[in-house]
Formats: C-alpha cells, structure tokens, sequence
C-alpha cells in the first residue's frame, strides 16, 4: 500500500474507534516485519524497503498521537550513524528502520559523524548500544576511535557497540573490540536483541 | 532476461588517498584537492604506493555533482572530498541544475592534471560516476528510489540530463589525454536496486548512455566499466563477452592499456582492484548488442 493510502487507512482506522497501539502494532509494524522478511529472502531490494518504511512513517504520524503516553525511558535506545569520512548511508538508514520496527527508540546522527558526536550523544541520551557503519576502508578506522572514547568517557561497560558495512567484517569487529557485527539490517535487529537480552 | 550476476566490491585494493599515500609529500589538506599540479603528484603518489600500471583522477565521486551546484566538504589527509548536504529535496529540481563548465572550477583542475600527467608520459583512468553516484551528492537517494518507481517519466528526463553531462565529461576527459575513461555508478546496483529495477534503469538509460559513450572509444582511448554495470548489461542480454589474447598474463591495467585500440569496452574487473592478474592472459571484451 501507497503512503498516502496507509495514512487514509490508519485516519479511518482511528475513526472506527480502533486501538492506536493494535493498529501499529498489528498493522504497521506487522506489514514492515513482512517487508523484512521478504528482504531478508531477496524478494524485496533496498528501494521495496524504503517505500515501505515511508508508508510506515506515513501511518506512525497518524496513529501515535493517539497512543497513551510513554516515556523513551522504558525503551531500549540506540544511536546510530555513518562514521567520519562517509557519506554512504543507505545501509546505514535501512538498519534504523528494521530496529525501529522492532521497537528501539534510535536516534539518528546521519551520515559523516564526527566521532566524539557518537559518544557525545550516547551520554546525553543515556544510550544502550551505538551503531557505527561505513562503506570505505579509509574511515573504518573510525569505529575504534569511537570504542576507545568510549572507554575514556566510562561508558564501554554499559553501552554496547555493533558495527557493519561493505568492508567490515566479524573478524574486524572482533580486531577493534566491537560487542557484534551484522551483515544486513535483519540480522542487525537479531544482534542488538542478543547483546541487550531481548527476547 | 537472463540471470543477473552481483559484483561484489572487494576492499583489498586500492582504497584511494589515505595517510599513507600523503605521508612525506609536503602538502597541505583539503588544498590539495583543488589544483591540478597538487592533483597530479597525489595521483602519482597512488599509483606508486598501489604498484599500478596507470595514474588516476579524480580522487572522489563529487566533482561532476559540485559542478551542477552540489556542496562538497573538501575532507583531509585521511578522508577525501564527498558530499555536505544536498541542495535538491525533489527530483523535479534537479532538472533545473546547471549545466557544467568545463572551463571551470575544480572539475577543470581534474582535467588539467590529467593533461599533465599525459605530459608527463603516464597513463591516465578517468573515474567518471554514473547518475545514481552524482545523484547521490545532490538529493537524498530515498527521493530518486521512490521517484523510480512513481514518477519513471520523470525520472527518465533526470538520467537524460545527467547522461548528457556525464558523456561531456568523458568527451573532456579524453580531449585532455585520458587513455582509460572508466565507468561506474554502484549507486545504482544490483543489490540496492534490485533485478527488476536495474532492468529498468539499463532499458531507460545504461545501454543507450554506453552506446554513445562507446563512440569514445579509438586507438588510444578505451572505456571501462565497473563491474556491476557489466553484469546489468549481460544479464539483460544487452552485451556479451568477447575475448581477446594478450601477450602476456598480467594486471587488468596493464592488459587494459596493452589492447586499447583494439578493445572498445572494457568491464570484467574492477580497475581499482589492482593486483588483479589476467593469469590466462585473457581480456574480456564487454560488446554492446
């Protein structure tokens, strides 16, 4: 379904009295984690994704007003971004939808981060995992420097670290002291759940 | 169609400019970036530090894009030029660019270098980046993808113009001595786009923007083609493979340069990929339908 016509969906989804959070939950996050799925068995390519997770935005705004209030507190929390150097950040974008559909709470710091804004940002919002990618082995570099601030900054021991991209690999991962590498977006969903013990 | 093969890109070869690269040229970063001689000896320096068999330029996938308006952070020593943030938010714009001066700006730098390393008796590999690559600079690629598939008439309009530019920068780079005017847009590749859209982008697009590129193609200058558009054009029957014999088993550069004149289109390996050897002494022609 278009966009335009999740939103309409969702306005008279809402109309008919309906729960904002079954219609996420049962609707939109159901309809993404298809979408996932279909990925993941090479149905669907990066672009099948994308449209789909704006269809997914597009329903959220309609329907998350209506949801009783949470606080980000009870919600796993992320930050996540293309290291220093790259701007390459479809990967980057598609891992972000995939662990929002499963329910982190990501903040998005984009593409060329400078890295001490990885940590920076890991303090502030008291985050559980950072997720750092690159496609270019000049900046991958990068990731242990953000690992090795976090140590100065006394966070290691608290906030988990994954990596991915093009030239990454476990064995890198393993090198920098990284907590998990993920080739894809569905496995990164898989990993962040195994570092933080959810089921 | 046939089956669609994926190129996957591998990292063991030439990764561009890098500390190591820079290390001892006394030059100052971004600056560097900017002006053909400062251009030339870091190309040198590439092709020395990577053992190659040919200089390299530019150093970066932007130069087309800053010269229809993009804006480019310049980098340093460790990370070169790539994009600050896009100046286009809906692809309807984007045919309202400019037209890019040759004349002019750091694109002009790229070509003057070129002529110098001619100059200078060295083989010149002009990277020049398809339209997803210069897209990528300009708009948020979420923007071209979801245009790809609502708005294809659009779209079709936007490549036309790109591909213009782009031919003019191969016309270009060739008037200033490049041998080797290689090709790539992984932007636009199989496993981001999918079989079904690559399809669609080599119909609309690729194969005509070769054909006429192909027209380049002389005694002394050759085309190259990053393998991922390679495997798009023969998985959509619109090429195959010719092979050719060298005299010799050596590097994919080497056997480039060794057939240029007799090979028009060139595609079977990545060209940065260069410890690749053509142990059979084999060079694989890409020939359009």
């Amino acid at each position: 379904m278009e966009e335009d016509d999740v939103a309409e969906a969702a306005q008279e989804y809402l109309d008919g009295g309906y729960s904002a959070f079954d219609g996420i939950m049962e609707g939109l996050v159901d309809g993404m984690n298809r979408a996932s799925r279909l990925y993941e068995e090479e149905e669907y390519f990066v672009t099948d994704v994308l449209l789909c997770s704006d269809a997914m935005y597009a329903g959220l705004d309609i329907l998350r007003p209506h949801l009783p209030e949470v606080s980000n507190d009870d919600k796993v929390t992320g930050v996540i971004g293309v290291v220093e150097g790259d701007t390459h950040d479809i990967g980057k974008n598609l891992v972000k939808i995939m662990l929002e559909t499963a329910g982190f709470n990501m903040i998005d710091l984009g593409r060329d981060v400078p890295l001490t804004k990885f940590v920076e940002t890991a303090k502030e919002e008291n985050a559980d995992f950072v997720c750092m990618s690159t496609l270019m082995t000049t900046t991958m570099g990068g990731m242990k420097t953000v690992i090795g601030l976090l140590e100065e900054a006394g966070l290691r021991d608290k906030v988990k670290v994954m990596i991915g991209g093009g030239p990454i690999s476990q064995k890198y991962a393993d090198k920098i002291g990284a907590d998990g590498y993920s080739q894809n977006a569905v496995e990164a969903v898989k990993l962040a759940k195994r570092l933080l013990n959810i089921a | 169609m046939g089956e669609m093969k994926e190129f996957q890109c591998t990292y063991d070869n030439s990764a561009g400019i890098s500390g190591e690269v820079t290390e001892g040229l006394n030059l100052t970063f971004p600056d560097a970036y900017l002006h053909r001689d400062t251009m030339a000896v870091l190309s040198k320096a590439l092709k020395e530090y990577d053992n190659a068999a040919f200089c390299e330029l530019p150093f970066c996938h932007t130069v087309e894009a800053e010269a229809m308006g993009g804006i480019i952070n310049y980098g340093n020593e460790m990370t070169g030029p790539r994009a600050k943030e896009y100046i286009c938010t809906a692809p309807e714009e984007l045919l309202k660019l400019p037209e890019i001066d040759f004349s002019a700006g750091r694109i002009h730098e790229v070509l003057m270098a070129c002529k110098m390393l001619k100059g200078e008796g060295e083989h010149v590999v002009m990277q020049v980046s398809g339209p997803f690559t210069v897209l990528n600079v300009l708009i948020d690629a979420k923007y071209v993808y979801k245009a790809l598939r609502k708005k294809p008439e659009l779209m079709k309009e936007v490549f036309r113009k790109l591909g213009g530019e782009i031919f003019k920068f191969m016309e270009e780079a060739k008037r200033y001595g490049a041998d080797l005017i290689s090709y790539a847009d992984a932007s636009g590749g199989l496993n981001i786009l999918g079989p079904k859209m690559v399809e669609q982008v080599v119909e609309d697009f690729t194969y005509e923007f070769l054909k006429r590129a192909e027209t380049l193609a002389d005694d002394r200058t050759m085309i190259l083609l990053c393998p991922k558009t390679t495997f798009a054009l023969l998985g959509t029957e619109k090429a195959s493979f010719r092979e050719h014999k060298l005299s010799r088993p050596m590097a994919y550069g080497e056997g480039c340069i060794e057939m240029t004149g007799k090979v028009k289109i060139a595609g079977q390996m990545c060209i940065k990929n260069v410890g690749y050897q053509l142990e059979n002494a084999v060079l694989k022609e890409v020939v359009l339908v």
